[in-house]
Formats: C-alpha cells, structure tokens, sequence
C-alpha cells in the first residue's frame, strides 16, 4: 500500500498490540479475555500483512516459531488446568491455597488460574489467526 | 442521562440513512463509505451508550471496534485496488 497507509501502520501496529495485551491480561475483570485480545492482536498482525505486503511478511514470520507457540498455548492451558488434579480436573488451586494469584477479588493478581489461561488462550488465537491468514494469502493459484 | 439517549438516536437515524446509501449505492465504492461511515457512526453510539449508562468499561469495545473497522476498510480497499501483491 501507499505511503500513508505504511506510515498509519507503524504507529497503529504497537497500539492495536498494546490494547490487545491489555484486553487479555484483564481478561477477569473487564469484558473480552483470551479469545478477544488474541483476535485483537492478530487484527494488528493482519494490518502488517496489508500494509506492508506479502513480501515484508515472509520476511518476519517464522512457520515454525508459530506453530510451536500455538502448542504451547494449548499445553499451557492444559497444564494449569491439571495443577488441582488432587482435588479435580480444572479445580483453581492456585485460587485456594496457592502462593500467588489469590489477591483480594478485583485485583489483578487475583482469580487464580484464570489470567494464565487468558493468556495461554490469547498465544494460542493469535498465532492461529496470523498463522492461518498468512497460509491463505501465501495460497497463489487462482489461474487455475 | 437521559440526553444521551436522545444523541443516540439521533446517531441510529444518522446510520439508517449511511444504510440506505449501502441498499442503493450504484457502484461498490459507495457501499464502501457507507460502510466506513456506519462503522463510525457505531463507535460513536458505543461511546455515547456507555455515557448513558454509566458504564466506563464500555469505551474499551468502543476502541476495538474503531481499531478494527479500520483494518476492515483498509482490506477491502486493497483489493479494490488491485488485491494482495
């Protein structure tokens, strides 16, 4: 694109990721969460491959990098959902008797093991989204 | 309060009419300002709904959505001009 649009982008890149991050880290205490913040940030990651093009893309994004990071998002939230597993699946130990994260209600260091999986969500959404729409512009055989 | 209840519908009658410009417009880049207006218009009402009902944590939708409105028209406009290269 044009050279306003590039210019706009790199300064709506950091605010779009920055709101996102805030959207997933208080995920427990305003509106949206993991799948909104994740979706957010990925729109900043869809503004890049717009603005800056297929080329610049290729450049900056690593197949493999986010591949892996959408597993560890998965595992991640899998994993705190085992932490109670003495008591029960997904039971929010961490919220009962755990060290951290069981702050007075309304914190943010508070809910347990809820921002962990906000942000596991988040990680996982994000690369997703960037990874999928990424794949579909790399696809490049509309002749046929 | 009740003010912003009345700005609000002046801002839905606003969009109504940015939507019969989507229904008629003759060519797709009018029904792409269209859409660009309502999407402002939408933030606007957001803002003034959480106004309305007192309601701070609502201007942070209002900010997603103008973030990614943008992104929307700035998709469709590539590829009016010529798609993704």
């Amino acid at each position: 694109m044009g050279l306003i649009v590039k210019t706009t982008a790199r300064v709506t890149i950091p605010l779009i990721g920055i709101f996102g991050s805030y959207i997933v880290m208080h995920g427990h205490l305003t509106p949206g969460g993991g799948f909104q913040g994740g979706a957010t940030i990925a729109g900043a990651g869809i503004l890049f491959l717009i603005a800056f093009g297929l080329g610049e893309m290729k450049k900056r994004y690593n197949k493999n990098l986010y591949s892996a990071l959408e597993g560890l998002g998965g595992l991640a939230f899998l994993g705190v959902a085992m932490l109670g597993m003495s008591v029960a699946f997904f039971y929010n130990t961490l919220w009962h008797n755990g060290p951290v994260l069981n702050g007075k209600p309304g914190t943010l260091l508070s809910a347990g093991f809820l921002p962990i999986m906000n942000l596991a969500v988040g990680l996982k959404v994000f690369t997703g989204l960037v990874s999928a729409l990424t794949a579909i512009a790399l696809w490049r055989r509309w002749k046929g | 309060m009740i003010a912003f209840f009345y700005a609000v519908v002046l801002v839905g009658i606003a969009g109504l009419i940015s939507v019969l410009r989507l229904i008629l417009g003759p060519t797709v880049p009018d029904r792409v300002v269209g859409v660009d207006t309502l999407n402002t218009l939408v933030v606007a009402g957001m803002i003034l709904l959480g106004a309305a009902y007192d309601r701070a944590i609502y201007i942070d939708i209002a900010i997603v959505y103008a973030l990614l409105s943008y992104i929307g028209t700035l998709v469709i406009a590539k590829y009016l001009q010529g798609g993704l290269a």
